[in-house]
């Protein structure tokens, strides 16, 4: 079995599910925003501000524990949000719609990381 | 299969009708009957059982050797929501404390100017948190006040899920977390920092430091230091203490590199957070035990005072500078030269003891380990480092309750750990009686002044009202400190102006007594028209802490006074506009 089939065939390792986490709100999180409904639209927006971006570095970072990991891909999402967002305002470029960069690096890395990640980023040597 | 699906099912009923009788209690509360002791001391004896169901199912569950830990996640849920849910589903979903509004204001004014319009504005000046949330309602096309009023919620369960990572990572007890996050709960409920504010935001990142530096960056023994005095010291602190987690060097890069990240979004998130992180991190460099500590140290100093530099003068000017006060005493006094009085005093007795037997249960987790302080080194010294904080700030009065937050969880593991070691059937009977304590106080703390500090939906309609119909430029007084305001993005347009009658605030305060003394002040406002505002909530208010003395007397004498002409009512709310001069 090739390093690549493992990653995709065993999505229970905890990059595995952060991964695929990342893909389904970085889909969810626009499908979300363009539905009709002020209650789907914020709850896109919400998914989008907490959840891709931490994803997308947390699917090649193997904390060791699910908790660890799900918290992590939360503070980190919700701080590059905040970040952004900032810049956004500091740059007088206000423009929330540049969240929506946060669904396209979720998706390209979490791909990436089931496509071609056989083990996680920096893991110790055996 | 359908045994065990049947009897884990069955593991559930306590939960379930917990939280049945919970809600269920919470749909017979009548907030009108709401008194100056609070939630608890009127509430009915669903709420009540549905509260003991929750905490005795998880306290049974953790007398249980083998603890299943999913049944142990789902009670602390169920708590978590049960404690931060029962306001917001009391007073209809609108945000309690007047000072989230101004919150809400700030982010709606970043949503619509779309720039930092007032360099003076501490707000503006840290917008981080302010410009996520109008990030998010102009993409979810909603107000942030539609989901103000869950925040507490939303980030308690955050924190909750941080620190039992944290915790897992720190023993080896699969039971131990999770009394430790229990206790927590607790033990922080009255502090009230959990609010949509960047000091809430701020903590949440700061336990993300706190999970990768203890997930990465600590090492098993402190590089070897060229004076022994050192070298003794860390051998006899860091005594039998326990492997940290292994990571390879790559790995450590990369944490400094998230730590950086989150360090940057609490340092534009809010003042006073990132120098209650720097004590912390420093005493555990200066323990050794973490990986290029000093360097760490360097990297969070230089990223906090280089964006605090181009803001100093509003630091200084505001608050005095950041070393505005080494008074020790007079920093950890809290809010100076409150009143105190009855129902308010007994609150605050209960969360002063609660903290008092906090730090008190921490230090004698310590103590009793001095054989093996290496076991309690790492949370002992997060658990009183916040305290350097008081050495050089007051912060407004509020500098002690951000030191006990963040002093909260490690203590709370500490005390948990001290539990742990007890044996027999005085482990579940003292894990029972802490947490029992704990969350009684800290329940009577949070809930105590629920009748001040939450706000009906017809205030808020009121408020919202007076912004739509006071032309901008308009005087808008509150009769007391006490009324959802400054909630809208061009409330800088007004003058909101908070009657002077507060006998703390100076010898010449206003007597709201006497009608007269009210008018010669309002035409001192220099406007031909002003709004006055009365409503249920600064009634509560004046009767909870006793001033303004004149309140209830001026409510009633400006009813039929020709110069006072209400323009608004409702239930809960009297808008008047006075034409003075």
């Amino acid at each position: 079995m090739t390093e690549r089939s493992l990653s995709l065939r065993q999505p229970w390792t905890r990059t595995g599910l952060t991964a695929w986490t990342g893909i389904a709100a970085s889909i969810a999180a626009p499908a979300l925003l363009a539905a009709p409904g002020r209650a789907p639209n914020l709850a896109g927006a919400f998914v989008l501000a907490c959840l891709p971006a931490g994803a997308a570095v947390m699917c090649w970072v193997d904390s060791g524990d699910g908790l660890i990991q799900a918290g992590l891909t939360l503070v980190l999402s919700l701080s590059a949000t905040a970040i952004l967002s900032a810049c956004l305002i500091w740059l007088t470029a206000w423009q929330p719609r540049a969240l929506f960069a946060f669904a396209i690096v979720g998706v390209v890395s979490c791909v990436a990381r089931l496509v071609f990640g056989g083990r996680p980023c920096c893991a110790l040597r055996q | 299969m359908r045994r065990v699906l049947a009897l884990q099912l069955g593991l559930l009923i306590p939960l379930i009708a917990g939280i049945g009788a919970w809600a269920f209690g919470v749909s017979q509360l009548n907030r009108q009957a709401i008194g100056p002791y609070g939630v608890l001391a009127n509430a009915n004896a669903w709420f009540i059982l549905g509260l003991v169901l929750l905490l005795a199912g998880m306290l049974a569950e953790l007398s249980r050797p083998r603890a299943r830990t999913w049944l142990l996640g789902a009670y602390l849920i169920g708590l978590i929501v049960a404690i931060h849910t029962t306001v917001p589903l009391l007073y209809g979903g609108t945000p309690e404390y007047a000072w989230v509004y101004k919150h809400v204001g700030v982010a709606q004014e970043f949503g619509r100017y779309q720039r930092v319009t007032d360099t003076s504005n501490i707000y503006q000046e840290w917008p981080a948190l302010f410009t996520s949330v109008a990030s998010i309602s102009s993409l979810g096309n909603a107000g942030p006040l539609s989901f103000a009023a869950w925040a507490p919620v939303a980030f308690e369960l955050a924190d909750a899920l941080l620190l039992l990572g944290i915790f897992r990572l720190l023993t080896a007890d699969r039971r131990l977390p999770y009394l430790a996050v229990l206790l927590y709960e607790g033990l922080i409920a009255w502090v009230g920092q959990d609010y949509l504010s960047p000091q809430a935001f701020g903590y949440l990142l700061w336990l993300g430091i706190m999970a990768v530096v203890v997930r990465w960056l600590l090492v098993p023994e402190p590089a070897h230091a060229r004076r022994r005095f050192i070298n003794r010291v860390r051998a006899f602190l860091l005594a039998r203490r326990p492997s940290p987690q292994q990571a390879s060097a790559s790995m450590r890069w990369v944490a400094f590199g998230l730590v950086a990240v989150l360090y940057f979004a609490i340092v534009a998130a809010h003042q006073l957070t990132p120098y209650i992180v720097l004590p912390g991190v420093t005493a555990l460099v200066l323990l050794g035990v973490v990986w290029r500590g000093w360097l760490l140290v360097v990297l969070l100093a230089v990223v906090a005072v280089g964006f605090l530099v181009p803001r100093y003068g509003l630091i200084s000017s505001q608050f005095g500078g950041v070393f505005s006060g080494g008074d020790v005493f007079e920093n950890a006094s809290g809010s100076q030269g409150i009143l105190h009085k009855a129902a308010e005093l007994r609150t605050g007795e209960v969360v002063h003891l609660l903290a008092g037997l906090m730090w008190l249960g921490a230090a004698a987790a310590i103590v009793v380990r001095w054989r093996s302080l290496g076991r309690v080194a790492l949370p002992a010294v997060l658990a009183f480092s916040p305290f350097v904080v008081l050495g050089v700030q007051s912060y407004g009065g509020e500098a002690i309750y951000r030191v006990f937050l963040f002093s909260a969880p490690w203590c709370a593991l500490l005390i948990a750990e001290l539990i742990a070691e007890l044996r027999g059937a005085l482990r579940p009977l003292a894990s029972a009686m802490a947490c029992a304590v704990a969350l009684a106080a800290g329940l009577q703390g949070l809930w105590g002044p629920t009748a001040v500090y939450a706000f009906t939906p017809p205030e808020l309609t009121a408020s919202n009202w007076l912004y739509q119909h006071a032309a901008p430029g308009s005087v808008l007084v509150l009769a007391a400190d006490n009324f959802p305001g400054l909630q809208v993005a061009n409330y800088r347009s007004y003058e909101l102006v908070i009657a002077p009658s507060d006998p703390q605030d100076g010898a010449a305060w206003l007597d709201e007594g006497n009608v007269l003394d009210v008018e010669e002040w309002l035409v001192s406002l220099g406007h031909p028209t002003v709004y006055v505002v009365f409503s249920q909530s600064m009634a509560n208010y004046a009767s909870y802490f006793g001033y303004p003395t004149g309140y209830g007397a001026l409510a009633k004498a400006v009813v039929g006074n020709p110069r006072w002409h209400a323009v608004y009512r409702n239930p809960d709310v009297v808008i008047y506009r006075v034409t003075v001069g």
